[in-house]
């Protein structure tokens, strides 16, 4: 591929990143392929006529190797290993780090709990209501939490998500991994004081 | 103004608007806006000639349209209007008008159940210019010809330099959207700020939008007090136009 | 004013009520060292109020200040500083300040006033007119006996509807120490109506046709205004959103920006839908909703719309419509407040049927702001309910009451939990009918002066939250160890200071808040998580001073402590930085007077030195240390047993406070024994005479007792 070749290239599977981004999705490098497709960027090649633009438009097969490299190179784009074991990307600026992350896990509420419960116990560092689960972007139903609370509970990969009931009854969710008990406790107290704490 | 000229431009907006030719003085009355617009855009001052009276507008191109129910009353747009357009925080100098009404809505403080405003049912009433079409009450209103269509927003704008701070536009607007700067001694008004109003860039809630201007002149309640007083030269060049029907003078 | 004057309006407007004279000042000339607001009280009161001064004495003095910011486009101003001898002080009354917001500081500016002084006491009830320089005392009888409401109405009625109204309730013609004055609704200043009822001043009503200038270049004034904008939060300058949302990397969910796309203002008519971008400067209104905040998520439905002070874009007073009040108490179906002022009801109870985030404890909110906002009722920061819970619950009011009053009370509705209590309950406190309401009016101090209550029995009282001097906490320990133990410590009245908890409930990590830290105030020391405290040090001793420093300031340029400072913003490309310049930039751009961030605070710090000196002058006492700058006992006791320094509990050290103390002594330039500012830090801030004066009167460390 020519450098020319390249730049349009970064251009195009970038701006696929970016619009997805925009709405709020996750995009997998064959999910810029598919983009590319559709928006018809490969028929120049195809339509063999004019060759300036068929000599800068590589093919479906070239661009599908070269894509893994320009994308991980982009200086304004990131990429992790989602949960399929495919690598995604989004342009943090429009999609943050934390929502990817909840995006991608969106698929095991397991998973997306614990995660996120192990995240706010390590960085803030604090527990989070049960309820904070319920709303969106996890808009998981109470059922559903419930499950997932009896499911950890049993799992021995789980064993650090714990729980702490501040006096009001709000139940708030932590890990031991990051967070003592005790702590967690006065936490969570705090938090349900705040609003008599203004 | 010359007779004779009249008819021809009648004929010619008339034309210019696909209406039928042979329209009398009277005709040009029902005009619909968009042929008065031809009209102003044909030239008309050009045609009546120098110096004569500027009766007709173009139609702006752009409004402020304000949204009471989004409105929170934090009069952050009075405040850009008058601080990034003239250098101070002056809410009775605004284009804008949110104080007025916000205590008490539109209506003032009567009490009773149906009073809006902070100590109402908690809506504010925004006031903003219409830009009037047709007439223009301010500019018809004003001696020296100082308020004019902006050629690039078509806004009515006071030209400070022509302005002799007589306040005739102030006591013409029916919405009472003239200021008076007194400190100046020359009255303003909303001037869309050449087409990026900083009124609508500074709402905090999205109340403020800058749309194609329609005709709103109908709509809401034009409060204010209207003094009619028409420069001679004016009136004459409205009589132009606005002559006694002869429905009514054959009913006499 | 001069033409070339900018910030200041340039007069301060002084009404001897007494004699009836109206007299103005050049505020620059003399007052331009302590440019406004609490500054501009203090001053007034050092010079004009011989110590021993009561509140109510006609000699005392009411300086409502704003301050050169008010008015203005800058983002969060509107305040204006009710400064004079405070009524609900303990054992004696000393200096202090109501804040409120809403619209009357900036009507006062444009009136061309940066401060009124209210001085003597009318012969009969009067009001004061103020329009532009017209300016007169006109009667006030058919007032006398009016609520809030009524008040306003009929001076808005007389004025025009834009003026802006500063009026007292019945509580404030009582005289109680513990009444409001208020403007806007629900915008109040604590304490001082009682102030204002004992001069006879029913209210104030402004109304101003003039101009704020800016003095700089309006095109900077305007990009500085656009940056302001850009790095605000939510309320209190949360700056991450209580949810996670694209644009951001944090979220918290006890953060005060709880509004996001998805909401809706579901009262207001038609219902609003929040869109967009939240993080859009047209959407920063939407962020801020103090009635979900603090009464719940089911407050939405109830929301009209969000209100607050002039220019300010947070919109922190929530206007809440609840139809179903209408009928069931014969209330106005729509209120406004936030914080203190929307709990005010609720927490009168014990507990409410549906828990305090129900219905019914939502309907209670509305009675109580029906009636607290109209008698004109202080809460003393929550302290007022607090304690009448503690009374009834501890047996004291049936001990101390007479039996006929005790048993007049609708003690059934408050079992049960019917918000038709407060209509029995608050009209006593407010217009102190009987026993109760005369003690209870009084505030905390009534407890102790009236029926021999142990003030150290309150400071033992974990749940009771009292602090010193007849007031609460505010924000101590609890939110910020011994930074917040050495601010409750330096106020005559709750402390009001936001500059410390504003950053450390801002919601960012703690590793985030600590690189801050080390930017701002020197070390990542500086600051602890939350209950997670660890021992003193210089840099937490820093912070406290630039806390106290920022908060006089604010105060006194007519900004807004509540929201202030802006150390931190919600932007992820400055690194989360927010601008610890900001004040000085829009200071020297509206003046034309080039300060630079250690200038101006070095004012914010006269002015704080200037309100210590009048303590000290005003309680005779050079030993602050041991007999002002005193925290409660529940402060290092944990109510499990947890020591001090261990992860969960907020126990303070005794020794380490000490210690803690000494550090801020020393920051401040103060002398370490006794907590007096010595005469080099009286020179330093340009405050010679007060030094001088305070040497005459031996107040100076090493002057003899």
């Amino acid at each position: 591929m020519s450098p020319e070749e390249q730049a349009r290239l970064t251009e195009a599977a970038t701006e696929v990143v970016l619009q997805a981004s925009r709405e709020g999705r996750l995009t997998s490098r064959k999910d810029v392929l598919e983009a590319l497709v559709a928006d018809g960027y490969f028929h120049q090649a195809a339509g063999h006529v004019d060759t300036d633009n068929a000599r800068q438009t590589p093919t479906e097969e070239e661009a599908a190797i070269a894509l893994a490299g320009i994308l991980a190179g982009h200086p304004g784009l990131a990429s992790f290993e989602g949960l399929s074991g495919e690598t995604v990307y989004h342009a943090p600026d429009l999609l943050s780090r934390t929502f990817a992350r909840i995006l991608d896990r969106k698929g095991s509420p397991l998973l997306l709990m614990a995660e996120e419960i192990r995240a706010n116990s390590r960085d803030y560092p604090r527990p989070v209501p049960v309820e904070l689960f319920e709303a969106p972007p996890f808009a998981l139903a109470p059922e559903e939490i419930g499950h997932v609370l009896h499911a950890m509970a049993a799992d021995p990969g789980y064993q650090d998500i714990s729980f702490t009931t501040a006096p009001t009854g709000a139940v708030y969710l932590f890990s031991t991994l990051h967070l003592e008990r005790g702590y967690a406790a006065f936490l969570a107290l705090r938090a349900e004081s705040l609003s008599e704490n203004p | 103004m010359k007779p004779g000229k009249f008819p021809e431009l009648i004929k010619l907006a008339a034309s210019a608007a696909g209406m039928d030719a042979t329209l009398s003085r009277r005709g040009f009355l029902m005009l619909s806006a968009c042929a008065v617009s031809s009209l102003t855009a044909l030239g008309l001052c050009e045609a009546l000639g120098a110096g004569a009276p500027l009766v007709i507008l173009d139609n702006a191109r752009g409004m402020i349209l304000a949204d009471p129910s989004r409105c929170v009353g934090c009069q952050r747009c009075e405040l850009a209007c008058t601080e990034f357009n003239d250098g101070r925080a002056q809410p009775s100098l605004s284009r804008i008008k949110i104080g007025r009404a916000m205590n008490f809505g539109p209506e003032g403080p009567t009490g009773g159940p149906a009073m809006q405003g902070t100590w109402g049912n908690g809506l504010v009433v925004q006031s903003v210019c219409r830009q009037c079409p047709h007439p223009v009450l301010c500019a018809t209103a004003c001696p020296e010809n100082a308020i004019q269509a902006d050629p690039k927003t078509g806004a009515r704008v006071v030209d400070a330099r022509r302005c002799v701070g007589c306040r005739l536009c102030q006591r013409a607007c029916p919405w009472d959207m003239i200021t008076f700067d007194e400190d100046r001694q020359k009255a303003s008004k909303c001037f869309l700020c050449n087409g990026k109003p900083k009124c609508v860039e500074a709402c905090p809630s999205g109340a403020l939008r800058f749309v194609p201007w329609r005709d709103i002149t109908r709509e809401g309640r034009a409060g204010g007090p209207v003094l009619s007083a028409l420069p001679a030269a004016k009136a004459r060049a409205c009589v132009e136009c606005h002559t006694p029907s002869r429905k009514k003078s054959s009913a006499r | 004013m001069a033409a070339t004057t900018g910030g200041f309006a340039g007069k301060v407007l002084r009404v001897d009520l007494s004699t009836g004279k109206i007299s103005t000042q050049d505020t620059r000339e003399k007052y331009g060292d302590v440019l406004g607001g609490t500054g501009l009280g203090y001053q007034v009161l050092w010079e004009e109020v011989p110590p021993g001064t009561g509140p109510f004495d006609s000699a005392n003095k009411l300086v409502f200040a704003t301050g050169v910011l008010a008015g203005t486009g800058v983002p969060c101003n509107g305040r204006t500083a009710v400064t004079t001898i405070f009524p609900t002080c303990w054992p004696k009354p000393l200096v202090g300040s109501g804040h409120m917001g809403g619209n009357f500081a900036a009507k006062l500016k444009y009136a061309g006033y940066d401060a009124l002084i209210v001085e003597g006491r009318a012969d009969r009830p009067v009001w004061l007119f103020i329009r532009d320089a017209r300016v007169e005392l006109r009667d006030a009888s058919h007032l006398w006996g009016s609520g809030i409401r009524r008040t306003n109405l009929e001076i808005s009625q007389e004025m025009g509807a834009d003026c802006s109204v500063a009026a007292i309730g019945q509580a404030g013609e009582r005289l109680a120490p513990m009444a409001i004055v208020a403007n806007s609704l629900s915008h109040s200043a604590g304490g001082v109506g009682g102030v204002m009822g004992s001069k006879n001043l029913k209210a104030v009503g402004v109304q101003g046709s003039g101009a704020v200038r800016i003095a700089g270049d309006k095109g900077e004034w305007e990009k500085l205004i656009k940056f302001h904008l850009s790095i605000l939060g939510g309320n209190n300058q949360h700056v991450v959103p209580s949810f996670p949302t694209p644009q951001s990397e944090y979220y918290n969910p006890a953060s005060r920006w709880v509004g996001e796309p998805g909401r809706r203002w579901g009262a207001a008519e038609p219902p609003v839908e929040i869109t967009g971008n939240i993080f859009d400067l047209n959407r920063i209104a939407y962020r801020t909703n103090s009635a979900a905040f603090f009464l719940g998520e089911g407050a939405w439905k109830h929301t009209v719309r969000g209100n607050g002070c002039t220019a300010c874009p947070i919109r922190c007073h929530t206007v809440i419509k609840v139809p179903s009040v209408a009928a069931k108490y014969g209330i106005h179906e729509t209120a406004q407040n936030t914080c203190s002022g929307l709990n005010f009801g609720r927490a009168f109870f014990k507990a409410l049927p549906g828990g305090f985030k129900g219905p019914t404890a939502l309907e209670a909110c509305m009675v109580g702001m029906h009636l607290a906002d109209d008698l004109g009722l202080w809460c003393n920061y929550g302290q007022l309910q607090r304690d009448f819970l503690k009374l009834q619950r501890e047996g004291l009011l049936k001990a101390k009451l007479g039996a006929t009053e005790y048993a007049s009370i609708a003690w059934d509705k408050f079992e049960s939990g019917d918000p038709t209590f407060l209509f029995d309950i608050l009209p006593r406190i407010g217009e102190r009918r009987g026993e109760l309401g005369q003690v209870l009016s009084q505030g905390t101090a009534g407890l102790f002066r009236h029926w021999s209550m142990q003030e150290d029995d309150w400071g033992r009282d974990h749940a009771a939250r009292y602090w010193k001097m007849g007031h609460p906490k505010h924000h101590s320990s609890e939110d910020d160890g011994q930074c917040g133990v050495i601010i409750n410590t330096q106020y005559n009245r709750d402390a009001q200071c936001h500059s410390h908890t504003n950053f450390v409930r801002n919601g960012l990590p703690l590793s985030v808040q600590k690189r801050l830290a080390a930017e701002i105030w020197g070390s990542p020391d500086a600051v602890d998580g939350a209950g997670d405290y660890t021992p003193m040090n210089l840099h937490k001793a820093r912070r406290a001073r630039w806390s106290l420093v920022r908060k006089e300031l604010h105060d006194s340029l007519g900004l807004c402590n509540w929201m202030g400072p802006w150390v931190a913003s919600p932007l992820k490309e400055r690194g989360y930085r927010g601008d610890d310049s900001l004040e000085s930039r829009f200071y020297s751009l509206a003046t034309g007077r080039k300060l630079d961030r250690e200038g101006l605070d070095r004012m914010g710090e006269r002015i704080f030195t200037l309100h210590r000196a009048l303590t000290m002058r005003d309680m005779g006492q050079l030993d602050m240390r041991a007999h002002h700058d005193l925290a409660p006992a529940w402060v290092f006791k944990d109510q499990n047993g947890a020591a001090p320094f261990t992860k969960g509990t907020i126990r303070m050290d005794r020794d380490d406070i000490s210690r803690a103390m000494d550090l801020f002594y020393e920051v401040m330039g103060w002398d370490k024994a006794t907590g007096a500012p010595t005469a080099e830090a009286y020179a330093r801030l340009g405050l010679k005479e007060v030094g001088k004066a305070m040497h005459a009167q031996k107040l100076m460390p090493g002057d003899a007792a």
